[in-house]
């Protein structure tokens, strides 16, 4: 008997002092608990060829971050650490994941899926929780319908702006002739219809206008007509993906417009392992950052992500997102997590960031200005415009 | 140049002819494994994304040329579809012996699950990201049509491939005994045809074809995990216009499609690509059920 008394006074002591360390440990856990960070990301469907660039850059800050011993919240540092969901490439998806972000994991901050039609399709999810949230990888005038309040767009290749600064580099460089080649996904569409009244005013004479289908194979049909039309600029307004089937079949072609613009695909490093260093020499395409001394921190992110990943950032996708993910450091370090605060600060303040300052107003950036960058032996250099160029427009030659 | 003498200039007859050969190696592993075994595979396109990928790391870890990968590729692609054989699908097909709806089904379902683990797998292992690489991208001139070396390469090697097996089809014992197979199976069976051989055979080239595809389409465009499905589809077409299971039909039904693909997008718009792909393609089946070039297997 007496043995088993002093075996269940052991027992419940040892559980008391087991409670008591639990309630300790959580306790000491308040301080030491790691931030969590929600998002959803195309991991896989059709989309997924293009996301890894961002993912990427969200991996590099974390791995920064917390190297630095975490991110400031209001002052006390935490460790970052990540809530993700493949999002399948659907954004129906992504307004789930979203959700359960919010409601079921209850991170502590969200940080932003990929491309146009997610951002669009998760406002209103932000706005419903009041979950205040920066977008990165969008770009359409649509977005100024969305209702400004919890997403801020830090990007300023907007197609209406692309058309105008476009057509007005074009005419600078003695442009007099050109034609456009459009996929019809909504990005290049959209600049589509904003860059051709642009073209008219500025008397640029548009030989041929065509449009094609996003799973275009072969553009020997359309490329022969445009070789034909013998013009000063080609307007490629394509996807990653038909980037590169246009300068491969341009090269086959040998196609000789001493202008060559391709909307999307240039910026990425997967392209010119994809076309050949001559084919990308000359390309010119849409992004608004390079490194640059004046722009702080743009030089070590660059070789930062060069040295972990063994390639360059994407000059537009891997800048935006580290511009939004500079631009919620520098909130949550003075509002902690208060979404009110965060709310306020981010609607007025100015950021600085890789990508020079940054202001919003409604949902846009209203400081950082629509540019073109162009691939100089083997580095994409700012051209356009030309207060903010790195190095001057040079003429393709061949490819 | 007019509207005509685009039409009328060797470009367009050659890459009519690149597009058409290129879906004639992808359609035929799949008509040969529908033929045999009445199996529809859907996760043909991902063995082609694998080829892809084991072209393109032989040619960035290895620098081999991806000429030379082509057999060890192909290869490797016989290999997985003995595997697959052995291991799933022939116990599939013991099973399904009495119902050839139910076995339609069930393999359906199974290529579908086979298809989300591979896109998958390779996701994993390879990244999403779009690869791509450089090889015989310089230019070649005859006459006034311009070819880079890779097309040029791809049409060949292809085209080679088709007439190969399509002549193995037609003059050799063991090709003989699969199209037995493929046109009176249960005949085929009585007569002594070793069935289980022959279907195992139709396993191994279709996806060894498969995965030469695969090498051919990564010397020329870029690819992902989930780069496969698209030509799933494109193979499907061919062979429902060429005839389920006819091989040589699908042959000529692939020339077919890259002619309409080609000269259709040259006349009119590259908008209507898939309007006039599905338009023909429906017309097709419309006006002739069995297949375009069924006419022989009608009258027999």
């Amino acid at each position: 008997m007496k043995h088993s008394a002093i075996r269940r006074r052991t027992l419940v002591s040892s559980l008391i002092a087991l409670i008591g360390s639990a309630v300790a440990a959580t306790s000491w856990a308040q301080v030491d608990k790691p931030l969590r960070i929600g998002f959803s990301m195309a991991r896989t469907g059709m989309l997924a060829n293009a996301t890894p660039s961002q993912l990427n850059t969200y991996e590099l800050w974390k791995e920064q971050v917390n190297a630095r011993g975490g991110m400031s919240v209001g002052g006390i540092k935490r460790k970052v650490e990540f809530v993700t969901y493949d999002d399948q490439s659907k954004p129906e998806q992504a307004v789930r994941i979203y959700e359960k972000l919010i409601t079921d994991d209850k991170v502590d901050l969200l940080i932003a899926p990929w491309g146009t039609p997610f951002h669009i399709a998760i406002a209103p999810v932000l706005e419903k929780f009041k979950f205040p949230m920066i977008g990165n990888t969008a770009a359409s005038v649509a977005l100024r319908q969305v209702k400004p309040g919890y997403i801020w767009f830090p990007t300023s290749a907007i197609p209406d702006r692309i058309g105008v600064e476009l057509a007005a580099m074009l005419k600078a460089n003695g442009v007099k002739s050109a034609v456009v080649i459009a996929n019809v996904l909504p990005f290049t569409k959209e600049i589509k219809n904003f860059l051709e009244p642009e073209l008219k005013k500025a008397g640029i004479e548009v030989k041929l206008s065509t449009e094609y289908p996003p799973d275009i194979k072969d553009m020997t049909s359309i490329l022969t007509q445009v070789k034909q039309a013998n013009v000063d600029a080609v307007l490629a307004l394509a996807y990653p993906g038909d980037s590169v089937l246009y300068a491969k079949q341009a090269k086959e072609l040998g196609i000789a417009s001493p202008f060559q613009f391709v909307a999307i695909g240039p910026s990425d490093a997967f392209f010119v392992k994809a076309v050949g260093a001559a084919s990308a020499e000359g390309v010119v395409t849409i992004a608004h950052w390079s490194p640059r001394a004046e722009w702080k921190g743009s030089q070590a992110f660059h070789d930062a992500y060069v040295k972990k990943f063994g390639e360059d950032p994407d000059y537009l996708n891997s800048a935006l997102a580290w511009m939004s993910l500079e631009i919620l450091e520098a909130t949550v370090a003075k509002t902690g997590l208060d979404k009110d605060k965060m709310r306020a600060m981010i609607s007025k303040d100015t950021f600085e960031t890789i990508n020079g300052n940054v202001r919003f107003e409604g949902v846009q950036n209203v400081i950082t200005p629509t540019a073109f960058v162009q691939t100089q032996k083997g580095k994409l250099q700012i051209v356009w415009p030309t207060a903010l160029a790195s190095g001057q427009y040079e003429t393709k030659k061949g490819w | 140049m007019s509207v005509l003498d685009t039409l009328l200039s060797g470009q367009l007859l050659f890459s009519a002819l690149v597009t058409g050969s290129l879906y004639a190696l992808v359609a035929l592993g799949l008509n040969l494994v529908y033929g045999t075994m009445r199996m529809l595979n859907v996760a043909h396109g991902d063995i082609v994304m694998l080829g892809a990928y084991g072209a393109f790391w032989a040619f960035t870890l290895l620098g081999v040329s991806p000429l030379l990968a082509a057999p060890a590729v192909a290869g490797a692609g016989a290999l997985i579809g003995f595997a697959l054989y052995r291991g799933i699908f022939r116990r599939l097909l013991a099973a399904g012996a009495g119902s050839a709806g139910r076995l339609e089904g069930n393999s359906l379902l199974l290529f579908f699950g086979l298809s989300i683990i591979l896109q998958n797998v390779a996701a994993l292992l390879f990244t999403p990201n779009n690869r791509a690489y450089q090889y015989l991208g310089d230019v070649v001139r005859v006459g006034n049509v311009a070819m880079t070396g890779n097309r040029i390469a791809a049409l060949a090697i292809a085209g080679g491939t088709c007439i190969a097996v399509a002549l193995f089809l037609r003059h050799s014992v063991a090709g003989l005994a699969m199209r037995a197979v493929i046109e009176r199976r249960e005949a085929a069976f009585i007569v002594g045809v070793d069935v289980d051989r022959v279907q195992w055979a139709s396993f191994a080239i279709g996806f060894a074809s498969a995965a030469l595809a695969g090498v051919l389409l990564s010397m020329l465009e870029q690819f992902s995990p989930f780069s496969g499905f698209p030509l799933t589809i494109a193979g499907f077409i061919v062979i429902i216009l060429g005839g389920l299971g006819n091989v040589m039909a699908g042959l000529l039904a692939a020339l077919v499609l890259g002619v309409i693909e080609t000269y259709g997008v040259a006349l009119t718009s590259a908008n209507l690509r898939s309007v006039l792909l599905y338009g023909c393609f429906v017309a097709a089946l419309v006006l002739f059920p069995n297949g375009l070039f069924a006419r022989r297997k009608a009258a027999g």
